[in-house]
């Protein structure tokens, strides 16, 4: 330091007084490495903090789009198709006509180019009046004039240059006319869907004014030419009797058919094969003044319908099991979301391939929302007055929209987390297939349509509920032995006893969970009541002695040395024990008694009494066990700490009280333990955190199910364990394993707040016993 | 009481002292009971008791080490019916190795004098009625109760012979194997830039010479003892025969001498801790787990030790007093009660994932190309295990470092610096001797956090089964980036991963046994410490 090396201006200090030079290097780049090392250890902690939250902010942003490079095809376009990469783009116009155009600057062409035209052979008189395009399976139908349809695919064969450059080449299949719906009548609309159990090729044609749909399933054998004739298809009607058909929407799956009227009624009919059955119909915006549906939607998955009226109102319904007016429980459709309202009359819904987003065009404004949740990801102004079509690209990656002035704009999604949300996390969601909103961690499935649950509330619920019981068990058990311990046992006793509770606190919690699970559960589930007869008596019979002790002659209690009672209440706290134990059939037959439900006997247990009177079920790994274990973890931190302040109470004030007249315990409960009690509390609270983060006990000793139930008798999963059990399958980067990574944010935020409270109180505690 | 009171009725209270106690007494009891649980079970899968032969009023006939009794589910808890558990081995004929028994079937229980157990490689022991055996010089010898002797020396040479052929393959082979892949990056990357290849490719072609070479010497040591055999007849008179190879001890469970169970219970202790398991872990040794969780901990140890003692003395002598600091201690110590799992978060996110990653990516980006993008530091590893304890037990080592050095009494701290010294010869020649005890305290109950922690060491790198230790002989030695075994690890995937639960249940008591020995003893190492040092600072506040 720099006043050691000061010299006295005056008088020069002779050489022996002099600190030799290593010295005072070696003292001021230790100083500095130290004060280097130390900030770098405490910035390393705060970071650490600092990482967490990084890996957990993505969740929270929005969808990030970012325009490419229009394409602008003729004005004439009414839909339009793409390859995977969006090189090369087409459009469809009224007459059938495919027109291709290079979307980036290849070696062949510029971009913009046309590269191909290809237009469909017609025989003579008949005239495309219905065209449909699906980019994604690159597919074209196209409806006649005469009925029949057209489908056309449009494939993309890659050519690689010397360079390694890519050049995508058009490959037109089409398939002859075949006729699907009445002869000589136009086709007014056609659909192509390919199903998992067959293609099914829809149109709608209209006579006197009467629409009617055909269907027909397509194999996907080649069909016979047979001279320019189209072969008829065997074709099926659905839905012949509508009036005022409006929209059709067909399921990818191909085994329904959603027709929309114009007075907005939506009906539902299923199609098995070739057999049609109608399923259910609804009206969505019944209770509005303009019930009519300005646009619907088909959610990925198949069985979430979004729907706008004009007004703006936006809502969403799903099938789910209902309980019909017989008592039967059947899939039908019902409204699962009310969104928020659009910016106008909804022009159109168009759902993304993989996640459950969706992009609506309303009142000027595109935007992309998510079914789920209904948080907004996207929202800009729409780039032309009508949108004629819109595709996100397979991967939720690319966003195609054509609009009415023939310009093919296009958007880079960067989205990742579009299932996650605040609402997500928190909120209470009404799943798909559901049928009441709930809060549920449901986090993989095997199926793509899985909509991902990722609600930390059960899992908050399951910590809360494990901390719960554990304190429940461990408070009392660790402040009676912290009070006893500090005030009234025999110092010399108190050497051992405090190093043993501390062992208690190094067992490592996996033997603890182990022997929870394996040897704990097993025999709490043969003698349950027994055990909670045994832990009932205990508190009795302790007091039971007491007070027969303070009956006794002074003679005799002055052969119980203070500090000594608790081995004279062993025996007869064991006795209890064993007398509430073998007492406990006669308890279980006289008050537990249930029919069995299997033999129709009575039987006297109290599992199936458990379960048939409380209406929850009962599980062996349950939270007595967890909660009893984790006792086990907590008591020695919650005894350590209160203990400390128990005794750290100043002599004068235990003194004082003494001589005043007051007994041991009155002193004990009237002074020490007030003075003490914000270190109680402190002691509670680091056993609290404790609990919280517990997790190889939990892991093990529980069933690790999500569930929200108070059931003492049933299992949780909690933050800790979720944790454990699944981030080693997660994928980096996923929603899962940020999901995952915002639980352990919680925890970490849950028990750094609570621990310090406590160090503050602690704190608090130390300043107060200075003043005394 | 100190004043004479001529009012003989008890004190106002009493009771309540009374029923203080009671959780001292509910606290004690559950630390007896559960030391005493595991002490029982762990030492009893050692222990080999007598064999009976059971006959059941079915007809059925077992014969096996009894595992368990317990109280049959279905019986109502007023008259409970208790049930049985065997272990009968022999599990390619018996299909399951252990067997429940319905007590009141039992008719009958022999314990026959030449009934033998034997513990095997493979498929679970074996209790046997032995009729003879084949040596490994092909002599067939009619077993009697004189003939034991030599069953034990076909045992033993069975042994050595394992024990030879598991240096050749293990060590030999392994060592070959690592070399020839490495050596065949190098041929791929060689191909890759287009360099020249014969060398590397002679240089395969040598190492395959040299792995074939190994086979077969490995083949010539297996014939040695391929005629040794035992013969034998099992509880339901099927006969069986046991290739000695297989066999790894034979004892006559009923026809024992007090001595010779204690040396069985000995010989399995050893085998225990010094040999490898086998069967799935659930049986043989430990060896890689107590191997794997001391590397760990001594590696976390020197991790922690110097960070946590720079950060403490930076914190205690100097950083500036103030707002900041307080805010930065209680951060620190809050730090000790984030639950474990968050470490294992931030060890998987940050080290594993980022830190790892980049290393690969930037040293080992040959290896990540020609090895199918197998990454070496971008998984989880020892090196990531310890760092991750480290950090979790940082705050334990600071905030024992700091307290040490506050007990060092004002005085003598002023005394040094009165006398010419520096601040850090201060700190080096007088802090840090008297804090020492204080220290070596704070890295003892950090070792011990971390010898038992295992939720944060599931996310960073530890296995069920590691094929080779984290330090052995091959270069470089010291494998930072292997994944390895741990004993609380091992706790957790015999206990609830094994798809034998009832033949994992002995091992796990044992291997619960031996974690808490050693969390217990490192505990009461430091509790040791503490109380001696408490003695000596008497009066400074701890």
């Amino acid at each position: 330091m720099s006043e050691n090396t000061k010299h006295p201006p005056d008088a020069p200090t002779p050489a022996r007084f002099q600190v030799s030079r290593f010295t005072l290097l070696a003292d001021t780049w230790m100083g500095r490495l130290i004060r280097f090392g130390g900030v770098s250890v405490v910035a390393a902690v705060i970071g650490m903090l600092i990482f967490l939250v990084c890996q957990v902010l993505p969740l929270f942003s929005g969808a990030k789009l970012e325009s490419l490079t229009p394409v602008t095809f003729e004005s004439t376009a009414q839909a339009f198709g793409e390859d995977e990469y969006g090189e090369l783009p087409f459009t469809c116009d009224a007459t059938g006509t495919l027109i291709f155009r290079r979307a980036y600057s290849g070696s062949a062409s510029a971009p913009g180019a046309v590269v191909k035209t290809w237009s469909p052979a017609l025989a003579p008189g008949q005239k495309v009046t219905a065209l449909r395009t699906y980019p994604r399976d690159g597919l074209v139908v196209l409806g006649l004039s005469d009925g029949s349809v057209i489908e056309v695919k449009v494939s993309y064969k890659i050519a690689f240059d010397e360079k390694g450059g890519r050049t995508p080449q058009p490959q037109i299949i089409a398939i002859p006319a075949q006729q699907l719906g009445k002869n000589l009548l136009p086709c007014l609309d056609v659909w192509s869907v390919k199903g998992p159990n067959g293609h099914l090729v829809i149109c709608r044609q209209q006579e006197a004014g009467r629409d009617f749909l055909t269907a027909a399933r397509l194999t996907e054998k080649p069909v016979q030419v047979v001279q320019g004739l189209a072969p008829a298809l065997k074709s099926f009607s659905i839905a012949s009797d509508i009036p005022d058909l409006e929209r059709v929407l067909v399921p990818s799956t191909a085994d329904s058919v959603i027709v929309i009227r114009k007075d907005g009624e939506v009906r539902v009919y299923t199609v098995d094969e070739e057999e049609v059955t109608f399923l259910q119909s609804f009206r969505p915006f019944a209770s509005q003044p303009d019930s009519r549906i300005a646009a619907a939607g088909l959610i990925f998955g198949n069985v979430s319908l979004v729907v706008n009226s004009y007004s703006g109102v936006e809502e969403v319904w799903s099938i789910y099991p209902q309980v019909q007016s017989n008592g039967q429980s059947l899939r039908r459709w019902g409204k699962i979301h009310d969104c928020e309202a659009l910016a106008g009359a909804g022009k159109g819904i168009f759902p993304a391939v993989g996640n459950k987003c969706y992009l609506t065009v309303a009142g000027g404004r595109m935007q992309i929302r998510n079914m789920t949740n209904g948080s907004l990801r996207w929202d800009a102004p729409a780039p032309a007055s009508e949108i004629r079509q819109v595709v996100f690209s397979r991967n939720y990656d690319r966003l195609t929209v054509l609009s009415s002035d023939g310009v093919l704009r296009r958007w880079s999604i960067e989205d990742h987390h579009p299932e996650a949300s605040w609402n997500t996390f928190f909120g209470k969601i009404w799943y798909e297939g559901a049928s009441a909103p709930a809060y549920t961690w449901q986090s993989s499935s095997g199926a793509d349509e899985f909509e991902a649950k990722y609600s930390l509330v059960p899992l908050l619920y399951g910590t809360i509920k494990g901390t719960f019981y554990a304190l429940l068990f461990a408070i009392p058990i660790a402040l009676l032995a912290a009070i006893y311990v500090s005030q009234f046992l025999r110092p010399e006793l108190k050497k051992i006893i405090k190093p043993t509770m501390e062992i208690m606190a190094s067992l490592p919690s996996v033997v603890l969970g182990f022997l929870a699970g394996l040897w704990l559960a097993p025999i709490v589930d043969a003698n349950l009541l027994p055990l909670i007869c045994l832990v009932a008596a205990l508190a009795p019979a302790a007091l039971t002695a007491g007070f027969a002790w303070s009956s006794l002659p002074q003679p005799i209690r002055r052969k119980v040395g203070p500090g000594w009672e608790f081995a004279y209440l062993i025996p007869f706290v064991v006795f209890c024990g064993w007398l509430a134990w073998q007492s406990a059939p006669l308890i279980e037959s006289t008050f537990f008694s249930v029919k069995d439900v299997a033999s129709g006997q009575t039987i006297s247990d109290f599992r199936e009494w458990w379960r048939q009177n409380s209406g929850w079920s009962y599980d062996s790994r349950n939270s007595l066990v967890v909660g009893f274990v984790m006792g086990f973890a907590v008591i020695p931190i919650v005894f350590t700490i209160a203990e400390d302040a128990l005794s750290n109470v100043p002599d004068a004030l235990v003194s004082g009280s003494l001589a005043l007249g007051a007994s041991r315990w009155q002193t004990v409960w009237s002074v020490v333990v007030p003075t003490a009690i914000s270190g109680i509390v402190s002691g509670i609270m680091i056993g609290f955190g404790r609990a919280v983060g517990e997790t190889m006990i939990v892991v093990m000793a529980t069933g690790n199910t999500p569930v929200m139930e108070a059931n003492p008798f049933n299992g949780m999963r909690t933050l800790s364990a979720n944790i454990a059990v699944e981030l080693p399958e997660a994928a980096v980067g996923h929603t899962h394993y940020r999901a995952l990574f915002l639980g352990a944010c919680c925890l970490f935020a849950l028990t750094f707040v609570i621990n310090t409270f406590a160090e503050i109180l602690r704190q608090r505690l130390r300043e107060r016993y200075k003043v005394v | 009481m100190t004043q004479p009171n001529n009012d003989t009725s008890a004190p106002k209270g009493e009771p309540w002292v009374w029923f203080t106690s009671l959780g001292l007494i509910v606290g004690l009891t559950m630390v007896a009971g559960l030391l005493a649980l595991v002490l029982y079970n762990g030492f009893s899968v050692f222990w080999a008791p007598p064999v009976p032969i059971v006959k059941l009023s079915d007809g059925t006939v077992l014969m096996g080490q009894m595992a368990q009794r317990r109280v049959r589910p279905d019986s109502p808890a007023s008259q409970p019916k208790y049930e049985r558990q065997y272990q009968v081995g022999l599990r390619e004929l018996n299909g399951a190795s252990y067997v429940w028994a319905d007590e009141a079937k039992i008719v009958q229980e022999d314990f026959p004098a030449q009934t033998m157990g034997l513990e095997r490689m493979e498929n679970g022991p074996a209790f046997v009625t032995p009729i003879a055996f084949v040596n490994s010089k092909g002599q067939r010898v009619l077993f009697k109760k004189e003939s034991f002797g030599d069953l034990t020396r076909e045992v033993e040479y069975a042994t050595e012979i394992r024990e030879e052929l598991n240096t050749i393959q293990r060590q030999k082979i392994g060592a070959v194997n690592a070399k020839m892949e490495s050596t065949r990056i190098d041929l791929r990357r060689a191909e890759d830039r287009g360099e020249p290849t014969a060398e590397i490719k002679t240089e395969i072609a040598a190492l395959e010479s040299e792995f074939n070479q190994l086979r077969e010497q490995a083949e010539k040591v297996k014939e040695k003892d391929a005629l040794a055999k035992i013969e034998a007849r099992d509880a339901r008179g099927r006969d069986v025969v046991l290739p000695m190879a297989t066999i790894v001890r034979a004892w006559l469970p009923n026809d024992m001498s007090a001595w010779d169970r204690v040396s069985l219970f000995f010989s399995r202790l050893r085998e225990f801790l010094f040999d490898e398991p086998r069967e799935a872990n659930t049986e043989g040794g430990l060896m890689p787990a107590i191997f794997g969780t001391l590397v760990m901990t001594v590696f976390m140890s020197l991790m922690v030790t110097p960070f946590g003692v720079i950060a403490a003395i930076y914190l205690r002598e100097y950083a500036k007093d103030g707002v900041v600091l307080r805010m930065v201690r209680i951060c620190v110590n809050n730090l000790a009660g984030v639950p474990s799992i968050v470490f294992g978060v931030f060890g998987l996110g940050f080290f594993v994932y980022v830190l790892g990653g980049s290393i690969d990516q930037l040293f080992f980006s040959d290896q990540l190309k020609y090895n199918n993008n197998t990454p070496v530091f971008g998984t989880g590893g020892l090196l990531w295990c310890s760092l991750t304890l480290a950090l979790m037990t940082l705050p334990v080592v600071i905030v024992a470092t700091e307290e040490a050095l506050s007990a060092v009494p004002r005085g003598i701290r002023e005394a040094s610096l009165a006398a010419g010294a520096s601040k850090w010869q201060t700190i080096r020649d007088i802090l840090l001797p008297a804090s020492a005890p204080g220290i070596l305290t704070g890295v003892i109950l950090a070792m011990a956090r971390g010898a038992g922690e295992v939720a944060p060491l599931m996310l960073v790198g530890v296995v069920k089964l590691a094929p080779t230790l984290p330090v052995d002989m091959v270069e470089p030695f010291l494998h930072f980036d292997r994944k390895f075994m741990h004993l609380g690890f091992h706790i957790y995937d015999l206990g609830f991963q094994s798809p034998d639960s009832d033949a994992a249940r002995p091992m796990v008591f044992a291997t619960t046994l031996l974690l808490i020995i050693l969390v217990v003893c490192l505990n009461l190492g430091a509790i040791t410490i503490r109380n001696r040092l408490r003695a000596r600072y008497k009066g400074a506040s701890f």
